[in-house]
Parts: C-alpha cells; structure tokens; sequence
C-alpha cells in the first residue's frame, strides 16, 4: 500500500524584477494506492503531475508531508535504502527515447535493473532479459540494437520492459502514452493491462487524457492546480463526475461525429 | 564512427602525419644518422652532405639527428601530460556537476580563482620554485591546465544530468557512481576525446614555447622549441637553424589538429 499524506512541493522561482515567487507545484495533496488496483490521475498540463510522479518515486524530496510504502516513511530511509526501496515502485516516463541511455544495447538497457536489484548469474540474467522482451511482444534481434534504431513505439515497450522486470508493486507511467500514433497507443495500452492482470502489480497512469484514464482504470483522480479535486473509485460511467472542473475536462472530449459539434463551421 | 573516419580525408591526413610522428619518435636510433648530442667543434655549420643530411649546428651537432630525437621529447611530454589531465579533469570535472548545488559552487569558485592566473604565469613560478627538469615542467603544465579541461567536462555533465536517462537509471536503482561512470562518461566520451586530441596540438606547441624561453628543458638537450630558441641568435646568418625545428613543430602541430577538429566534424552532427 502506498500512502501519500499532506504532500507539498514547492519552487522558487524569480520574476523579472528579481523577486522570488513560490510555485505550488504540488499542495497538500493527500491518496492512498491499495495493491493490485488500477489508478488514473487526470490534470491538465502543469498541473504538477509529473511532479507528483517525481516526488512519488523519491526523485525529488517533497517540501512536507509524507509518502509511505507499506507503513515505512521514504523520508526516513538512507540513501542506500530508498535506492532499494525502488525495486517496489518503479516508473515509466514520457519520453521512450530520452530514458534510454543512448550508449547502451537494449540489452543492457533492460538488464540494468535486475542487475542492480538481484543477485543472478548472466544465464539467468539472458533468460530474464529474452523473456521480457517477448512479454512486450519485441522481436529477440531488438536487444543488440542502439534506442535511436528503435521506432518511438519500440522504444516505448523497450522501457516498460524496463520497469516490470524486477516485478515491482507499483509502476508509475507518466504520461506514458502521449507522443504516440493513435493505433500504436491503443496496443501499448492493451499490452499494459494484459500485463497488469498477468502480474498483479498496481498502476498508476498519469495522463491529460481523460479517455486514456478512463480506459485503463476504475479508479480516478483529477488533479488541477497541484491539488487532487476530485478523487472517485470504481466509476463506470462519465456522468458520475460531480467536480466542475471534472465536467470541464469531460465537455472538452472531441465530440465522436462531426454533428456533436458545439461550434458550427 | 570508425568508419567514418576513414572515409574523412581529413582525418586520414591527420592520422598519417600523427603516425609518421610517433614512428619518427618510436624508431629514432635507427633513422638518426648521427648521435643528437655528439659535438664537433671542427665542423660548425656545415651545408647539408652525406653524413650530416640537413648539415650542422652552432656546435657542429647533426640537425637532422636532433630534430628526429625532438620528436620524442614533444610527443613524450605532449601524451603523458594529456593522460593525466585527462584522468584529473574526468575525476574532479564529474563529480561536483553531478551532484549540483553547494558542490558545484564551490569547484566552480575554486576553479575560477586557477582560471584567472594564466597559464604561462603559473608555470614560469612553478618552475621557477621546482627548477629546471621534464618531470618539473610536466608536473607545471598538469598544474596550469587541470582547471580548463575540467570545466569543459563540467559544462558536458551538465548537459548530460539533465537527459531523461539518468532519471531513469536512478529509477532502476543505480548508485550515484554507478550513473556517473556507466552513464555519464561513456556519454561524454566522444565529445571530450575530440577536446583532448585538439589539445594535443596546443600542448606540443605549449612545451615548445616554454623551452623556447628557457623553461624547464635544459640546454643541449634536442628539443624542437630548445633548438628554436638557441638557434635564434644566427637568425641572419644561418636561418634555416630555426626554420628545420619550425617546420617541425608545425607538422605534428598540424597532423594533430587536422585529425582532433575532423572527429569534431564527425561527432557534433550527431550532439545537435
């Protein structure tokens, strides 16, 4: 169970006269993720999701509150225990491209992690690595390959393979889709949940999509201004969201004909 | 990008003269027809003949021979010298960029205070306070330079820290070491191997320069900016005492900046 309590980040910043203004990047916002459910977090951009992605995965150091995983404080752990702490939660960012070390074979790209969470042999490191390429449905020649010979698509399993190989009990995916053609998101989100659903682990989606959100999960928070405003469980239809800014979010879908159009051409 | 550099020109050219040099240096007892430091008063400036192929010097020594040993001092001096800098800026230009804050203040406070003394001032004390020897000019020259090489590894990690892919490696659990010498580096490499080898030329120049003006290479012994130096008092008499150890200097100075500023070329596109 991951618990986050009255969480605040906040940033200086200057203007242009040189003075210094707090940016409330995130403020005091407060959720608990159970184990094995899904959940989607809706914002707008700047709203300080990625920055709650950060924060969730210790990157950055909150301002105040607390995050716990499984009743221990991140905030309380050395060094040395947080970078282990993160064989349980691991994330997924935005760009495929930039978070693969440009040096490095795919191969090595997604052994990285089992080498430094697990002690095992460099047979059982191959076996590993050979099995979760085929669980993201790559082809085996991928792993002598450089990212940049890798489509967008690739790259972008290439990374989800990355965070499920040490089996974590959380994954963060930060806007983990965007950037992506319309038919290749769809497989990477079907790929997605028959993962979830193979693995037991539980899913954080972080996107501005609130079709993606709602496909992916059941459970919704809406994020506006680095405040979580609206927080449901288990919804199934649209209608259930009572927040104004929510029916905003929902007003502004594309309309699915030509004829729901509000503004006429 | 090996065959890349095969197919430049420019880089071939360089990378020949750079060879022709090392093998000069490598196989100087062989091609020397004369011992460099043999003095023959009888037979001072001599024209060219058989025995000695470029003629003689002030002392009746072998040009020839002399300029072929030089080739050892400049590119022994030269390479070791740019080893260790490169190690030293490598150690200490990582670190305090990585790890930002504080740190970086400080390294970037200490090595502006190293930057405004200009090399040739640090190294005419030093040597000054450590007398005359190669070992003291090496350790002079390590001594002026370490903090420009430094700052320029410190300017590529920082371009590098911010790159999605150490976050992410920080995610798979690596240490901050571990991102430093199997991300960053690596990363880096490239680009800073084309610094170096540009600085190559800049060094060879640099030590010739210093024991042109005396510093820290004793006399007699054959070095090409040593033979600059003495010869400069026949400049009209017998010019072609400086322009032998000129051309020379100029050569591997050139092969040396033809090949740095062509793996340049064939790097950047892809930094861009």
């Amino acid at each position: 169970m991951l618990s986050v309590k009255n969480l605040a980040k906040q940033y200086t910043c200057r203007d242009k006269k040189g003075r210094k203004t707090i940016v409330k990047a995130v403020d005091d916002v407060s959720f608990i993720l159970e184990e094995k459910k899904s959940y989607s977090l809706v914002g707008e951009s700047g709203s300080g999701k990625s920055t709650l992605a950060r924060l969730l995965l210790y990157i950055e150091k909150p301002t105040s509150g607390q995050i716990k995983i499984d009743q221990l404080d991140l905030a309380k752990m050395s060094t040395r225990e947080l970078r282990n702490k993160r064989a349980d939660i691991q994330m997924v960012m935005q760009d495929g491209q930039s978070s693969l070390d440009p040096s490095l074979k795919i191969y090595d790209s997604i052994a990285e992690p089992l080498r430094n969470f697990l002690k095992i042999s460099k047979k059982e490191e191959k076996r590993r690595v050979e099995a979760l390429i085929s669980k993201v449905e790559l082809p085996l020649a991928v792993l002598d390959r450089l990212p940049h010979q890798l489509s967008g698509g690739q790259q972008k399993r290439v990374t989800i393979a990355r965070a499920i190989s040490i089996n974590p009990k959380f994954i963060v995916f930060d806007e983990a889709v965007s950037g992506l053609d319309v038919t290749v998101r769809k497989k990477i989100l079907d790929l997605l949940l028959r993962l979830r659903d193979e693995s037991g682990s539980s899913y954080l989606f972080i996107t501005h999509d609130i079709d993606v959100a709602m496909y992916m999960a059941r459970n919704i928070l809406i994020m506006k201004d680095g405040k979580i405003v609206e927080q449901l469980e288990n919804i199934s239809s649209l209608t259930e969201f009572k927040h104004d800014y929510s029916k905003v979010l929902i007003r502004s879908l594309p309309p699915r004909t030509p004829g729901h159009r509000q503004v006429k051409i | 990008m090996l065959k890349k550099v095969f197919k430049s020109k420019q880089a071939v050219a360089g990378l020949l003269i750079i060879l022709i040099v090392v093998f000069i240096a490598i196989f100087a007892p062989w091609l020397a027809p004369n011992q460099p430091e043999e003095i023959n008063p009888a037979k001072k400036f001599t024209g060219a003949s058989l025995e000695y192929p470029l003629g003689t010097d002030q002392l009746g020594r072998c040009i020839f021979s002399r300029l072929i040993y030089g080739a050892r001092y400049s590119l022994g001096i030269a390479v070791p010298v740019l080893l260790v800098l490169a190690v030293i800026s490598l150690l200490i230009g990582t670190i305090p960029p990585y790890l930002g804050g504080r740190f970086d203040q400080l390294f970037v406070v200490v090595s502006d205070i190293f930057m405004s003394f200009p090399p040739l001032l640090v190294v005419l004390s030093l040597v000054g306070a450590l007398g005359q020897g190669i070992l003291n000019i090496m350790i002079a020259v390590v001594f002026s330079m370490w903090v420009w090489f430094a700052k320029v590894v410190r300017s590529y990690v920082l371009l590098e820290r911010k790159q999605g892919y150490i976050m992410a490696a920080k995610i798979a659990g690596c240490s901050d070491l571990k991102i430093i010498t199997r991300h960053i580096i690596p990363n880096i490499l490239p680009a800073l191997l084309v610094y170096f080898s540009t600085g190559i030329a800049g060094m060879i120049l640099m030590i010739s320069g210093f024991s042109f003006l005396g510093l820290g290479i004793t006399a007699g012994v054959p070095e090409w900016g040593a033979m600059l130096s003495s010869g400069k008092a026949y400049l009209y008499s017998h010019p072609l005492l400086l322009v032998y150890p000129g051309l020379f200097i100029l050569f591997t100075a050139t092969g040396f900046n033809l090949f740095g500023e062509a793996l340049r070329d064939i790097i950047s596109p892809e930094e861009v």
